[in-house]
């Protein structure tokens, strides 16, 4: 080992040989590697949810001050009674948190999805076509011919006629530019996150271990 | 060459691995410097920062892990760069569980040694991690003491002088969510509809394209999208702030830029994989066709 390399960047690109090895074939110390990895992120989860939530948010009010806090205890039961299910006599009353835990998020999808996704999604939809220049126009029929045509292909309450089927396999068309786009977009996505870890093979290992900058 | 095409299709996959490793390699060790065209969803969200007032505060949130660091970091840094260049303040949170805190320290430490002038609690704050992306940006919506009520160090929020007039999403000018997965899109369709406080983007490559319906639909002000996007925001950030055209060109660290010369000579080897596995098949299925007809 020189100088020039901490431990940590060796153990770093090591525990990295031994992922990437999986690509020649399965072996023990990809799997060592795997394991590690998942055994550190939950590791890692537990200990930042205690130290940066229930730390600040629950225990530390709940300690420090009790008189202003003490409604802290309610959500704080909840979550115990969440782990009631591990227990085979009292596991009944875990579902009783668990309703109120879905019927939180229920409620907060609900608005989000509407006032989020599909209002707005509606509105952009329905575009009014005499205030834009003729690019724009073009570009608007595009999208409104998109729209139209990919929700009919997925209108599945009616048997296709001769119509709404051509209308449907332009839909198609649609859909497949959309997911050509989409497999783009993921090729790119992986190789810059090979080309992250390639960089710091080479970069941050192999030119300092030999005195290169 | 009925052998050949059988050859090429049969090839052992792990031939191609060894090329896109080289491919990945070589523009590393032997840099190319590509050029870097920009995009209207980056120049957007540049420029809406850029139209930002010294003061303004601005929410960066680290909503990715360690796997995306490649792409999310320089994008992340990079706005970091030019709020603290404008002197904004800036206020950084992680919703992201597996890293995200580790990710905004890091980049924290990293951009602030750059700017040694620049004080803790009053240039900047880190909240720390909040777990429950969706009920922290509701209460956030609302008060954000009441989701955070200390940074991350545990100093309570209403001892840090520059919270003191930034009491929710409200006083806030912009969030930039840099994300993988979906914490991204609770920022635009939750907390922009609830507070109205604009959302800028930075999502991974293979997450972008959903977020190109919400850009159109005018829920985002701007989007960075993936190690690209990065890279289109670093060359605006070179061309309007000459301090930063010297670092970008001058530093040793990974920079979006410079993984760009590696992704475009990926993306070259890979049409090449494409049109050769192509032609290889159509020419398998022609002289099966001539057989046949035999």
């Amino acid at each position: 080992m020189t100088p020039h390399v901490d431990l940590g960047t060796w153990i770093a690109a090591l525990l990295t040989l031994f992922a990437l090895s999986f690509l020649y074939k399965d072996n023990p110390l990809f799997r060592f590697t795997e394991s590690l990895f998942a055994g550190v992120s939950l590791g890692y989860y537990v200990g930042t949810t205690l130290n940066q939530t229930l730390m600040p948010n629950l225990i530390n009010p709940l300690i420090h001050d009790f008189n202003q806090s003490w409604d802290l205890l309610v959500p704080g039961l909840l979550g115990v009674i969440l782990y009631m299910r591990y227990l085979p006599k009292a596991g009944w009353v875990s579902r009783y948190a668990l309703a109120i835990y879905v019927a939180y998020y229920i409620g907060l999808d609900f608005t989000r999805r509407l006032h989020g996704e599909v209002l707005p999604q509606l509105a952009r939809a329905i575009v009014p076509l005499s205030h834009f220049d003729a690019h724009t126009i073009f570009y608007s029929l595009v999208f409104a011919a998109g729209v139209f045509s990919v929700l009919i292909y997925f209108f599945f309450s009616k048997e296709q006629d001769v119509v709404t089927r051509r209308v449907a396999r332009v839909g198609i068309y649609f859909l497949m530019v959309s997911f050509g786009a989409a497999f783009g977009f993921t090729v790119m996505g992986r190789v810059a996150l090979l080309i992250g870890r390639m960089n710091f093979l080479i970069l941050n290992w192999i030119y300092p271990l030999f005195g290169i900058r | 060459m009925a052998g050949f095409v059988d050859k090429l299709l049969n090839i052992d996959r792990r031939w191609l691995f060894l090329l896109v490793f080289i491919g990945v390699a070589l523009p590393i060790v032997m840099p190319i410097g590509l050029p870097v065209t920009t995009t209207a969803s980056t120049r957007d969200a540049f420029e809406f920062i850029e139209g930002l007032k010294p003061g303004d505060a601005v929410l960066i949130s680290f909503d990715y892990g360690a796997s995306s660091g490649p792409e999310n970091d320089p994008m992340a840094e990079g706005i970091m760069r030019q709020c603290f260049l404008k002197r904004l303040r800036v206020v950084i949170c992680a919703l992201y569980p597996l890293g995200g805190l580790q990710l905004a320290n890091n980049s924290l430490a990293k951009v602030t040694a750059e700017f040694p002038d620049l004080k803790y609690g009053e240039d900047y704050v880190n909240l720390g991690f909040k777990d429950g992306a969706q009920a922290v940006m509701k209460r956030m919506g609302d008060d954000i003491v009441g989701a955070f009520p200390t940074d991350v160090r545990g100093t309570p929020l209403a001892r840090i002088p520059m919270m003191k007039g930034v009491r929710s999403l409200r006083q806030v000018s912009v969030v930039v969510t840099v994300t993988t997965g979906i914490i991204g899109e609770y920022w635009i369709t939750q907390a922009h509809p609830q507070s109205g406080v604009p959302v800028i983007v930075g999502p991974t490559a293979v997450g972008a394209p959903k977020y190109y319906a919400y850009l159109n639909a005018g829920q985002a002000v701007g989007m960075l999208s993936g190690m690209k996007g990065a890279a289109e925001y670093e060359k605006l950030l070179a061309a309007k702030y000459p301090p930063l055209e010297r670092f970008y060109k001058s530093t040793h660290a990974f920079t979006a830029t410079k993984g760009m010369d590696a992704q475009t000579v990926i993306h070259f080897v890979i049409i090449l994989f494409i049109i050769m596995g192509n032609v290889a098949t159509l020419s398998q299925r022609a002289a099966r066709r001539k057989a046949e007809a035999r």
